[in-house]
């Protein structure tokens, strides 16, 4: 397995995966920073780190999947690599497996990626305009573990995303999935009914109510995890003609 | 002589069509085997087959004596394969490309080297693939098949989209490959000179259904062998043929508008062209030409290889 996760990982060189990696959480720290800069008076850093993490949760997280999943599935559609990989004496699970880890260690660093980056954005605008740097103790653990609760809660939709654009040839299904996931998380953020809508269950994880973290959490990361093996179960047994 | 490749009654059905009806192929161990077929005559679909991609419907298929269907991964040990589409990552280097292969199948590091050596591709090894021509990216195809040197090559069309000095490289290759590598190279191609420049068997599908293999030598020898006929007037001189013991047919090969007969096996052919030239002449006919000539491969094919609602009796005495 390992041979097999070198391998993808080795063929994201030079292609666009780093450029999404580093872009979708620059995106959102340079929102920060501005957005901090037209406050006035400081604020808590966890208000900054939560506004932060709850943006990559809501939107640029099931984005940031959608294109992820596009592009380590049309790196064997487009040059119809899947006869070659699928003819090796290499057992076809662990293929798309070694896929989906890449995706989700892929996102797990563009977390840690948009903490970083939120922090710089954060101590940034404070050397501009000092009187905004947030007050009381910076707290390292807490937005670690509470994006590590988003990216838990988010496998059902990278299960969902991985499996369309592995699935399906053109691009296209795997974008419609994901646009209009996005589009319901964005517009019906605070709906109740979200808790169980793959791609509201990671923002769910900013919830005050404790149910509502739980349950997303239950369905995004065991249900998802799930979903994710019998989706490369399915793959791995399916023709692909 | 042992077989590399053998298929038992295998069988593919698509819905209610059937793209491989009962094919029994036997490959022989070093053979060149020619796979031949029109397009969709389901050579492509047994080659999948061959290689694990899709299951039969029914039958079985062997590679080195391992079952397909039972040891996929034993089989595809054995195997290397050059594909129709490459499926090369563009992004990286052509030694990058077959070094992803390579740690795949877990064989030495060296083995890029040594692949790269056969197919004289060392000094372009560390281009990227989007650089390469056509012809650069079929003798990456096949170093990669080669990788961990499988007894086993299935190329797919190996000589798709190459250019006359490129066809002539991959032809002195292939032919070469046996003796080079101890590999059995099975060999699908529409290019009926090709094959007949570079097989030592072949195997002819139509429909779906093998109608013909065989050591292509043999094949050609056991023919009924043949004597093309150019006259003033094809017509009288077909009337005139009709009244010996053989086959007549208006060849139309080669563009002109001779008559070819078809003699019965056994037949000599310098013998029959003497007495047919008498014939005609008596026959107050003026011969252009007259003789005796070799049966080809395009021939064989153009025999089995009809769709079943064209094939028209020959004229026959």
């Amino acid at each position: 397995m390992i041979a097999v996760l070198t391998v993808e990982a080795r063929k994201l060189n030079r292609s666009l995966a780093a450029l999404l990696a580093i872009a979708a959480p620059s995106l959102i720290a340079i929102f920060v920073f501005f957005n901090l800069l037209r406050g006035g008076k400081p604020q808590p850093w966890e208000m900054w780190t939560q506004s932060s993490t709850g943006i990559w949760a809501f939107f640029m997280l099931p984005m940031s999947v959608t294109a992820l999943t596009a592009l380590v599935a049309h790196m064997e559609h487009g040059p119809r690599a899947w006869d070659h990989l699928r003819a090796l004496p290499v057992a076809r699970w662990k293929l798309y497996a070694a896929k989906a880890v890449c995706v989700i260690a892929v996102v797990a660093a563009m977390s840690l990626l948009n903490l970083a980056l939120t922090l710089g954005a954060i101590y940034g605008a404070a050397a501009v305009k000092p009187e905004i740097m947030p007050t009381g103790p910076l707290d390292g653990a807490a937005p670690v573990v509470l994006m590590g609760k988003v990216l838990l809660a988010a496998i059902l939709l990278i299960a969902i995303q991985l499996w369309t654009a592995l699935r399906f040839s053109s691009f296209v299904p795997a974008l419609a999935v994901g646009i209009g996931g996005t589009f319901f998380s964005v517009v019906a953020t605070a709906a109740k009914q979200g808790v169980f809508f793959p791609w509201q269950m990671p923002v769910n994880m900013l919830s005050t109510e404790a149910w509502r973290v739980n349950a997303a959490l239950a369905l995004g990361g065991g249900v998802g995890t799930v979903v994710l093996l019998l989706a490369i179960a399915h793959l791995s047994r399916r023709e692909v003609l | 002589m042992a077989t590399a490749i053998e298929t038992r009654d295998l069988t593919r059905r698509f819905g209610a069509r059937i793209a491989v009806d009962r094919v029994s192929m036997t490959v022989p161990e070093r053979a060149v085997y020619g796979f031949l077929g029109r397009n969709g005559a389901g050579k492509t679909t047994t080659l999948k087959m061959l290689l694990g991609l899709i299951r039969p419907s029914a039958g079985s298929a062997f590679v080195d004596g391992v079952d397909v269907a039972r040891d996929r991964i034993g089989a595809a040990r054995r195997v290397g394969a050059l594909l129709e589409a490459h499926g090369f990552y563009v992004n990286l280097t052509g030694r990058e490309n077959l070094d992803l292969t390579r740690t795949l199948l877990g064989v030495p590091a060296t083995e890029v080297d040594r692949v790269l050596e056969v197919v004289e591709m060392r000094e372009n090894a560390a281009r990227r693939v989007s650089d390469y021509s056509l012809g650069m990216r079929q003798r990456l195809g096949l170093a990669r098949a080669m990788l961990g040197a499988p007894p086993v090559l299935v190329l797919d069309e190996p000589t798709n989209g190459l250019d006359p000095d490129g066809i002539a490289d991959m032809r002195r290759f292939l032919k070469a490959l046996p003796d080079r590598t101890g590999a059995t190279v099975l060999l699908s191609s529409h290019l009926l000179g090709e094959i007949e420049q570079t097989a030592t068997h072949i195997g002819i599908v139509n429909e779906g259904r093998l109608v013909l293999e065989g050591e292509l030598s043999r094949l050609k020898s056991e023919l009924a062998p043949e004597i093309a006929v150019r006259t003033d007037d094809p017509a009288r001189a077909a009337e005139v043929l009709r009244g010996w013991d053989l086959t007549v047919v208006h060849s139309g090969i080669g563009g002109d508008d001779g008559l070819t007969a078809r003699l019965r096996s056994g037949d000599d052919a310098d013998r029959k062209s003497a007495e047919l030239n008498r014939a005609l002449i008596q026959a107050g006919l003026s011969v252009f030409a007259i003789g005796p000539r070799a049966r080809s491969l395009e021939g064989i094919y153009r025999d089995v290889s009809q769709p079943s609602q064209n094939r028209q009796p020959e004229t026959v005495r």
